[in-house]
């Protein structure tokens, strides 16, 4: 499989200095490491403050890193000029209450990426703009609606329109069901599935639904605390995970037809560490059942073992 | 925007001081703009043989000057209604001129942060620092004294507010997602900043618009007290009642006209701004 996106030792530290305080650091991504095959889909999950936005804002640019590189189509992020790049990778948010412009009507917010980007014409963008709605399932006389007109569903569909309207290669998806009633997730989902197979999309899925993430990606990516704790296909991380995070992630998740919810045993103890005070050896060791005095001294190196890549002395 | 009014004008009618406003704002537009037609005399007009004449309705008063006449015999309701033109312009002018420096600086400084929001924050702190009205003499001053030079004075005053205002709108809404989204598809700086964030700073734009609309023509007016606003024979509010000062005991009627107009007009644009802000910010709206 070729790789469309390549992303090679990326970190990414937030400083933070505060008038007559000690400098700190923040790291939000440290040693990220992973690829995104054509057509493929990637989901990205970990508990809040992981660092799967930060990796997003990172990987769309709109934020930089702090060392290592990123490729796209084997160009590097600081080679693209702009209009490029921006066709190339674009990126569906989490709140389709916050990432529409209240004051814009919905055919301007599905036609400006055309407009900034292209030298079509007005006619041109009109004809684009009212297939790729109807693409989406949003009916035409929608077009000169506000947002706030819009069910969230539909929102979301406006968003996707307006990723799509570049034909980018790759798509970030940022939890981009996880706003949305459970009836309305399947509808998206599978819109998305659809999109995919049309317009041969790469996904780059992130999520902390576990449900949501084991339908729709090929392979998934594990992320605690800035680190790739656990990186494989779906199928061997959902029915062998390794990586105690991963076990204790999925056992946590709840499911249908069992009458126990997670017992004590499931979940990791106490909460994750602050980024800002990172722990010397593993980040997860002081909530791991299975850690020795080995774990606290190094940071486990991400190994190929058992048909994966997963950090973990004791995996 | 259609609707946008559509919906404003809904909520002011609820308003019974902003109707008020709103009804004296457009007499006093309508007086303006006919002035020509319905002012009975030249308002520059000097009757030698009829100075300082009462109202026509109190004892010694003439049929031909109905509001009276002031010291050099020019007929005071024709001055008062030239004035209206002058006040009105005055305040236009004033909010155009303060509404736009004010809202390009406090984009800039609100969207960029940092060197440049510091400085811009600084300077407008150093105008704040000072009494308005002082700070505008001063301009003044230095500039001369004429009604051109008194409008650049007081809208210099009035552009913090505007700043301060549009600042804190735009450092709330540059963090949405909406505005990445538009940093995304390859939209510049100044596309975000006035096509993206600009149109959803507007309400309290508009309120800040109509209250400056009042402070402008008050400190036009207290220029023109001072001499150093409009210049006489032009007929300005301000300028009338520092003319009538001297007579205030032997005729009050000169001091009392001029001051009520700019009393009623101020008031009118005070009472609308208010209806404005309960109209727009649900969260300041009172409680009862």
């Amino acid at each position: 499989m070729n790789n469309i996106l390549e992303v090679n030792s990326v970190n990414k530290i937030f400083p933070i200095r505060k008038m007559f305080k000690k400098p700190l650091d923040l790291k939000a991504l440290s040693d990220i490491n992973f690829t995104l095959g054509s057509n493929e889909t990637l989901g990205i999950v970990g508990e809040s403050g992981c660092g799967k936005s930060t990796l997003a804002k990172v990987l769309t640019k709109l934020e930089s890193p702090t060392s290592g590189d990123i490729e796209l189509l084997k160009i590097k992020y600081p080679d693209y000029n702009p209009k490029d790049f921006h066709s190339h990778i674009q990126m569906v948010f989490q709140d389709p209450y916050q990432s529409l412009n209240p004051r814009k009507k919905a055919f301007d917010i599905i036609a400006d990426p055309l407009r900034i980007n292209t030298d079509k014409s007005e006619a041109e963008i009109k004809e684009l703009v009212y297939a790729m709605m109807k693409r989406v399932g949003l009916r035409e006389e929608f077009a000169l609606r506000y947002p706030h007109h819009f069910s969230g569903g539909q929102r979301q569909r406006l968003g996707i329109a307006r990723a799509l309207m570049l034909r980018p290669k790759v798509l970030i998806l940022d939890e981009p069901v996880s706003a949305l009633d459970v009836s309305i997730q399947a509808q998206v989902l599978n819109l998305l599935l659809e999109l995919q197979q049309e317009f041969s999309l790469s996904y780059l899925f992130i999520s902390h639904d576990l449900s949501v993430v084991q339908h729709i990606s090929d392979r998934i990516l594990v992320m605690y605390l800035g680190r790739v704790v656990e990186y494989g296909s779906r199928d061997e991380i959902f029915n062998n995970p390794k990586h105690p995070y991963t076990q204790i992630l999925l056992d946590s998740a709840p499911k249908i037809g069992l009458k126990s919810i997670a017992t004590k045993n499931d979940v990791a103890p106490g909460e994750a560490p602050s980024a800002l005070y990172l722990p010397k050896g593993c980040a997860f060791a002081p909530r791991c059942p299975k850690k020795t005095a080995h774990c606290e001294e190094s940071i486990p190196p991400l190994e190929d073992k058992y048909n994966r890549m997963v950090a973990c002395f004791n995996a | 925007m259609k609707q946008f009014l559509k919906d404003l004008f809904f909520e002011l009618k609820k308003n019974r001081g902003a109707m008020i406003g709103i009804v004296i704002i457009l007499i006093s537009l309508i007086i303006a703009i006919t002035a020509p037609v319905i002012a009975p005399h030249n308002p520059t007009l000097v009757n030698s043989e009829s100075l300082r004449l009462p109202p026509s309705f109190s004892p010694g008063g003439s049929k031909d000057f109905f509001l009276g006449t002031d010291d050099l015999g020019r007929d005071l309701l024709s001055r008062l209604i030239y004035g209206s033109q002058v006040s009105l312009s005055v305040g236009f002018a004033v909010v155009v001129l303060s509404l736009i420096t004010g809202t390009f600086l406090g984009v800039i400084a609100g969207f960029y942060g940092g060197f440049l929001d510091k400085s811009i924050m600084r300077l407008t702190d150093l105008i704040m620092s000072l009494p308005s009205i002082l700070f505008a003499i001063v301009i003044v001053a230095v500039l001369g004294p004429g009604i051109v030079n008194a409008i650049v004075a007081v809208s210099i005053v009035a552009i913090p507010n505007f700043v301060r205002i549009i600042r804190a709108q735009v450092m709330v809404e540059k963090n949405r997602q909406y505005v990445s989204a538009a940093k995304l598809f390859g939209a510049s700086n100044f596309r975000i900043m006035f096509i993206e964030i600009l149109p959803n700073c507007m309400a309290p734009l508009i309120v800040q618009a109509s209250l400056g609309f009042s402070d402008g023509i008050l400190n036009v007016a207290a220029l023109g007290f001072l001499g150093l606003g409009a210049q006489a024979p032009m007929s300005e509010w301000g300028t009338m009642l520092s003319d009538a000062r001297s007579y205030i005991e032997s005729s009050p009627w000169m001091v009392t006209l001029p001051g009520l107009c700019i009393l009623v007009v101020v008031l009118s644009f005070n009472l609308l701004g208010d209806g404005l802000r309960d109209a727009l910010d649900p969260r300041l709206k009172k409680q009862n």
